[in-house]
């Protein structure tokens, strides 16, 4: 209880002080040249030569919800040099800095520091990369999209009733984007749910063809499969956010520092993984971080282990189905004896057997 | 026994109890049986025959397909917002070859045509004119004859100053032709007679019999459309007020020229685009101009 107060008053203080400092700049429109004019609707777009659908609508309400939202477009789109403007032929570029200042600083922002980060990780390309790979690894737009402002959970921080308070000095636009912003980052260690990272992270790790393309090791090539078939796994699929994503094992709170695990900066390197274990597991030693997350139970490597889930397998099934199956027997067997079936006075079975001797059926 | 009391019916709730567990029962059977054919957690033994179904079943063309809309999901950034789509068989018969973005000759102003899509529908600018008759131009819905709004576009929100989100997205313009009082839909609709024998037995058709036929659905669409400055002015072909667009957007929508797109266009781009239609001008097959 305690620490959740000093949460919240650590919150609002940086959102009184975030208020303050970025004041002057909520107070200006992002969409200083109109761009919105066309690109609010709906059906701005095209098919090009190559069959390609190409569309060009910002919902400007959906905009206006984005963690961008104060960013101008040409900020980002700096290519953009006259308007109505030509035939766009680039790519943003998200290392820009943009005409916004972050709180405590002069200079305008920029995502440089992250790119470098993520530049460096397994994900970044290489000069010594093939031509494949170079194509296949994820650029920024790939994993993000302009991110909505999302409120933390309610169980967690109060929202309404915290903002009602503020607004008793503050005027209400200011206060609720500075307080979006700041609540929107109070997760465990991303702003997407575990669901959310293993979908992504899945997209590319589960396409076996392209992975194999790519020469992925074997432990690669079945990651998503182990995965899913772990205990942080399924309990991701059965709606958890606690349990462990993939970017909860892989990365820092860098987020994009992923390395391939004999790397010496990579989280799951066998020298890190007792610290990275540590972030859920506590009580994490020597012996635990022996145990396999990605663990692929085959017969060849594992038969202790294979030998006891296919037992437990067929504990399972043949329960399970050896009652279906004397069911199936029992209920063949009463209509051959000419018992009929309904749910009616007390028996689902009613009529006189052809074996059993009138006397003993009512 | 004889001598035993007779069993009597069961109450209502024992047989609400027997639905429940007999629900209960037929949930876990069919988990058990998911688990068991092709749940990831389990053993899969029905995989392969669903893969071997699906390469049967594959088609690159729709793979392909599938694989450039998640890419330029991804191109986008700016959240692609859900919008309602009709089914194939209610929008009108220009949809059978037709997308909601036609426009592609124009490398210049295409995306600015398409972008009309969500307000018109093909023949509010490419029908033909008809002697004796006068077109009006009306909200058209598939699903209510007399549409009411409020229609995505026609006003702003005072606070925040964009246009205001409504329900109706399925609503566009549509020209009707009015004779004798009488008021006639130029839109074809796919179940129109010609439509719906086209559609059925498109298949068995040669590659001429099908242009022949697509012809009979052009006879009243002229190729080029309106020019912008016919609706887009202050004494344009649409009457705004009266398709209920609010004071303000009307203002923006008859002075696009005011606040310079139009000039810029007609500076930058296209010289001719946006001055009337000589008679010449239709005939001509300039690339540069939109036209279907």
């Amino acid at each position: 209880m305690k620490a959740s107060k000093t949460y919240l008053a650590a919150c609002l203080k940086a959102a009184v002080v975030f208020i303050v400092l970025t004041a002057g700049l909520f107070a200006e429109a992002a969409d200083k040249e109109n761009c919105i004019m066309c690109h609010k609707y709906r059906f701005v777009g095209r098919i090009d030569e190559d069959g390609k659908k190409i569309n060009y609508n910002v919902n400007e309400n959906t905009y206006a919800r984005s963690v961008h939202r104060n960013v101008p477009c040409r900020d980002c789109h700096t290519y953009i040099t006259k308007l109505p403007h030509d035939p766009v032929t680039e790519e943003v570029n998200c290392a820009n800095q943009c005409h916004v200042k972050p709180p405590f600083s002069d200079e305008n922002f920029s995502h440089q520091k992250i790119i470098e980060t993520y530049n460096q990780s397994v994900h970044g390309i290489k000069p010594e990369d093939s031509p494949e790979l170079k194509q296949a690894k994820p650029y920024c737009k790939y994993c993000h999209f302009n991110p909505l402002y999302e409120r933390v959970d309610e169980k967690r921080i109060a929202f309404e009733e915290t903002l009602l308070r503020c607004q008793n000095c503050h005027e209400q636009k200011g206060v609720t984007q500075a307080y979006q912003h700041i609540t929107h980052r109070l997760r465990h260690k991303t702003s997407r749910s575990p669901q959310q990272i293993v979908r992504l992270c899945a997209k590319c790790h589960q396409d076996m063809e392209l992975m194999q393309k790519l020469k992925a090791s074997d432990v690669s090539l079945t990651a998503v499969k182990t995965y899913n078939r772990s205990i942080h796994g399924q309990a991701v699929m059965l709606g958890s956010q606690e349990a462990a994503d993939c970017v909860s094992c892989h990365a820092t709170s860098a987020l994009h520092d992923i390395y391939k695990k004999d790397e010496e900066k990579a989280t799951v390197h066998k020298d890190n993984l007792q610290t990275t274990c540590k972030q859920c597991h506590v009580k994490t030693n020597k012996r635990f971080i022996q145990i396999a997350v990605h663990s692929d139970i085959t017969r060849k490597e594992k038969p202790a282990l294979y030998f006891i889930r296919t037992s437990l397998h067929l504990a399972l099934y043949g329960t399970v189905f050896s009652l279906l199956g004397l069911l199936l027997l029992e209920t063949c067997g009463r209509k051959k004896d000419g018992l009929k079936w309904q749910i009616r006075r007390g028996t689902t079975w009613r009529g006189k057997s052809k074996r059993t001797p009138e006397t003993k059926r009512s | 026994m004889p001598g035993e009391p007779e069993r009597l019916d069961h109450p209502v709730y024992v047989y609400l109890i027997f639905i429940a567990m007999l629900i209960t029962m037929l949930a876990i059977l069919a988990g058990v049986v998911y688990h068991f054919a092709l749940s990831p957690h389990g053993p899969a033994i029905a995989a392969p025959l669903k893969a071997k179904y699906e390469k049967k079943h594959a088609s690159a063309i729709l793979e392909e397909a599938r694989r450039l809309e998640e890419l330029e999901i991804h191109r986008h950034f700016h959240n692609i917002t859900p919008f309602p789509q009709l089914a194939e068989n209610e929008r009108p018969v220009c949809f059978i070859c037709h997308s909601d973005y036609p426009h592609s000759k124009s490398k210049k102003v295409r995306s600015l045509l398409n972008m009309h899509t969500q307000y018109f529908v093909c023949e509010t600018c490419h029908i033909k004119e008809k002697e004796g008759a006068r077109i009006v131009y009306k909200w058209y819905n598939p699903f209510d004859d007399d549409p009411q709004g409020p229609f995505f576009g026609t006003s702003y929100d005072p606070e925040t100053g964009n246009l205001v989100e409504v329900d109706d997205l399925i609503s566009k313009i549509a020209a009707f032709f009015i004779n004798k009082d009488k008021l006639e839909s130029t839109l074809q609709i796919q179940d129109a007679p010609l439509a719906l024998d086209y559609m059925k037995v498109r298949d068995k058709l040669t590659p001429e019999q099908r242009d022949s036929v697509k012809k009979k659905f052009h006879v009243n669409i002229k190729p080029k459309g309106h020019d912008c400055k016919i609706c887009h002015s202050k004494e344009g072909l649409l009457d705004f007020e009266k398709l209920r667009f609010s004071e303000n957007r009307i203002v923006d929508l008859e002075q696009l020229n005011i606040k310079g797109m139009i000039t810029k266009y007609e500076e930058f781009y296209l010289p001719n685009l946006f001055q009337e239609s000589k008679p010449e001008d239709s005939k001509a097959k300039d690339a540069g101009k939109p036209r279907l």
